[in-house]
């Protein structure tokens, strides 16, 4: 079923009696070419340029519990192509240039918001630094432009400028960031995977796979035992887990990341605004409320949930960056595993097993990759190359040394 | 060589007072930091007590008023208000006189005070005279110890003196507009 | 999330900087080969159950601690100082072992 404005109009006409589930609910086969663990934004647009890239559709996305039902779900929706180093710009710009043709590309939705994102910095050093970033971004065909304080004031003029521990020196904008609606990514994707003949298949958790000779054969799930000749595994916080059914051992540490959501507002913070020195992020969601976050609550865990002293911690940073907030009431908190790498940039690779591949190490950056990591993984596992713009993106960078470590805070899992 | 004014960490901030509580600084006196080289633990007791004090034990003191060994962590206590004497040699000695902001809070509601900035248990149970411990006020690395049922003694790092002060007298001054209504 | 220290006893987590796997206690030697660094630096069991990790009492007595926890229902097991443990080679049998 195509989905436009006429079918909108018509089917209220009619009762919206009309409207047929988004995808199918099969039952597993017994063998498939091709089974992807994991039924989230990343496992989901695999299958779907697995399709409509190579031609594959004798497949199957494996989900443990319901589609978008994990970090997908869970995120703070930010979108954006502004990394510094060679390996990642490229990656990112690609995905961005994929955010900038989904809907179309999807007949879906997603809800792609590019209302710009304003990183803040609080020193000349950090002006520096950013000044480089954005001189990278446009090197990269991106876009990025250098506000100073007053150009800050002129978009963000609710901010507190009077404060003094750090005091706002001016932002990097970049105009073609901005948001979308997260599981309606993961929707479109599944939609779009469905109606090319790729089987989702939900409440199938995989417990083993199986291996034999070096080479994959396929794996145990909660609804049986289903052969495949290749598998990828692509389950995000849950990644040390499943790869420990290979034998594998992850440069990988599980953390939570919480978010937070107010009621709902009359319209009044137009950007994604980041203020990396406080740890605070925050957008207004087209509902209204104001989603904001900081930074991971730093232990490693798989609680769905964080503790207090970040939830504090956030909040206070955000009072602290714009005041005005300080009367909304704040609806909800969640969390989400993350999984963190040594160096903060994902992998996209084969393994030593034949047949068997993964994409994993998103760390809290991985929906705005949604679409690029789908169509690097779907290339991988069709053509067995890595794609060129995810080519550094290896499982032996760690061991040999060619880090992609962004931030520059060494090796170790949650200081990226 | 200009001659420097010597002036102490709370120098024009204290003393301040609300509510029957009293926040003041406690006339400065020599702080040495002991941490007593490995196998030297009891020699370096040994000294102590030839000081008339010893060494303490994990969140304890020994001596009171113008005298005192407090515990600071692990392997590790200060000595306020005495020269360390037979120390040299068994421990570690280091001058910290100037690096640490002291503040003496006392009245009967300074247990109320501390309960809105520190994260412990200080009931007389919990926390008996002589008690010390290293913890947090508000967002400050803190010592603390009590010198007396209602008396708190408070050590913050030097640079933090104004906030510090600031944080206590909002509470101090918070608990007296409450007790007012 | 409340945290013995086995000198202060028992504080909030706000108290503690959290470093990683108990791993990082056990530094392999400086002529160690590329493998056992990779290993010591990078890669991680990352249990979703029992683990075990380092933690540093930064707003209390400065003490290391390991400490022994379930990263699913975030209890405390167990703590120790890093300074009592028995010995490297005991801690690293005791970390291969899956939770
Ligand atoms: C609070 C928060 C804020 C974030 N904000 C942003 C942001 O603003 N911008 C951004 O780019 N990124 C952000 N992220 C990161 C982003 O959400 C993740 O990197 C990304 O969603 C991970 O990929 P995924 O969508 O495939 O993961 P998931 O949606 O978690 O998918 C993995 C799936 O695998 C399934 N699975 C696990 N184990 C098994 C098994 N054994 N068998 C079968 N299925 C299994 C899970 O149930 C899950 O559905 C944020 C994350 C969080 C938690
Ligand atoms: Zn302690």
């Amino acid at each position: 079923m195509r989905y436009s404005g006429l079918r909108v109009f018509t089917e209220g006409l009619f009762g919206n009696k009309g409207w047929k589930p988004a995808w199918r609910d099969p039952e597993p086969k017994r063998e498939y070419d091709t089974i992807i663990i994991g039924g989230g934004g990343h496992g989901l647009s695999t299958a779907y340029y697995l399709a409509k890239n190579h031609g594959l559709t004798n497949i199957a996305v494996l989900e443990k519990g319901y589609l978008g039902g994990g970090n997908v779900g869970r995120n703070t929706t930010i979108v954006r192509a502004n990394y510094f180093l060679p390996g990642n710009q490229e990656f990112y710009s690609h995905s961005l240039k994929l955010w900038e043709g989904l809907e179309a590309e999807l007949n879906y939705n997603v809800m792609h918001s590019q209302r710009g994102l304003i990183n803040l910095f609080h020193s000349d050093g950090q002006r520096d630094a950013f000044a480089r970033r954005g001189n990278a971004m446009i090197n990269q065909g991106d876009d990025a432009e250098l506000l100073d304080r007053e150009g800050v004031r002129r978009h963000l003029p609710y901010l507190d400028f009077e404060q003094t521990r750090f005091p706002i020196y001016g932002g990097l904008l970049h105009r073609r960031g901005g948001t979308a609606r997260h599981d309606a990514v993961a929707w479109g994707y599944a939609r779009g995977a469905d109606q090319r003949g790729v089987d989702l298949i939900q409440n199938c958790e995989v417990t083993g796979i199986d291996i034999k000779d070096g080479r994959v054969t396929g794996v145990q799930t909660t609804r049986g035992a289903i052969k495949a000749k290749k598998v990828g595994i692509i389950v995000a916080g849950r990644s040390g887990q499943v790869a420990a059914m290979a034998g594998m051992r992850l440069p990988i540490e599980s953390h939570i990341l919480q978010a937070f959501v107010t009621e709902g507002l009359k319209p009044v913070i137009d950007h994604v605004v980041s203020f990396g020195m406080g740890h605070f992020y925050i957008s207004q969601s087209d509902k209204g409320g104001l989603v904001f976050g900081g930074d991971l609550d730093f232990y490693a865990s798989y609680a769905a949930r964080g503790n207090l002293p970040m939830v504090e911690h956030v909040m206070e940073a955000g009072m602290t960056l714009m005041p005005m907030i300080g009367k909304a009431k704040v609806l909800r908190s969640w969390g989400g595993i993350m999984d963190m790498t040594p160096d903060g940039s994902p992998i996209i690779d084969k393994t030593d097993v034949g047949g068997l591949y993964i994409d994993c190490g998103w760390n809290y950056g991985g929906f705005k990759a949604v679409p690029a990591s789908g169509w690097c993984m779907a290339h991988l596992m069709a053509t067995g190359e890595s794609h060129e713009v995810a080519r550094r993106y290896r499982l032996d960078r760690f061991a040999t040394g060619r880090l992609l470590d962004e931030e520059g805070t060494g090796s170790q899992h949650n200081l990226h | 060589m200009p001659s420097l004014i010597e002036k102490s960490a709370c120098d024009g901030l204290l003393p301040v007072s609300a509510g029957g509580v009293t926040l003041s600084e406690p006339a400065p006196e020599r702080i040495t930091s002991v941490a007593p080289f490995a196998g030297k633990e009891a020699a370096a007791g040994k000294a102590l007590k030839a000081l008339g004090l010893g060494w303490p034990g994990p969140g304890t003191s020994i001596g009171g008023e113008g005298r005192l060994c407090l515990w600071t962590g692990r392997g590790q206590a200060f000595l306020i208000g005495a020269e360390p004497e037979g120390l040299a040699g068994i421990a570690a000695l280091t001058d910290q006189s100037d690096a640490w902001a002291r503040m003496r809070l006392e009245g009967g509601g300074a247990k109320a005070v501390l309960a809105r900035l520190v994260p412990l248990d200080l009931g007389a149970g919990a926390f008996p005279v002589g008690r010390a411990a290293r913890s947090g006020l508000g967002h400050m690395a803190m010592i603390l110890h009590r010198s007396g049922a209602q008396s708190f003694e408070i050590m913050v790092f030097r640079s933090m003196a104004a906030s510090a002060v600031h944080e206590l007298h909002q509470a101090m001054t918070a608990l007296a507009a409450r007790a007012a209504l | 999330m409340r945290i013995t220290c086995p000198l202060c006893g028992e504080r909030d987590r706000r108290e503690f900087y959290y470093y990683g796997d108990a791993v990082y206690a056990d530094r392999p030697a400086a002529d160690a080969a590329p493998e056992a660094w990779d290993d010591y630096l990078h890669l991680r069991d990352n249990p979703a159950g029992e683990t075990r990790d380092l933690w540093y009492h930064e707003m209390g007595c400065a003490a290391w601690i390991e400490v022994t926890r379930n990263t699913v229902t975030h209890e405390i097991l167990a703590t120790r100082l890093v300074a009592g443990r028995e010995g490297k080679k005991a801690a690293a049998k005791g970390r291969g072992k899956k939770a």
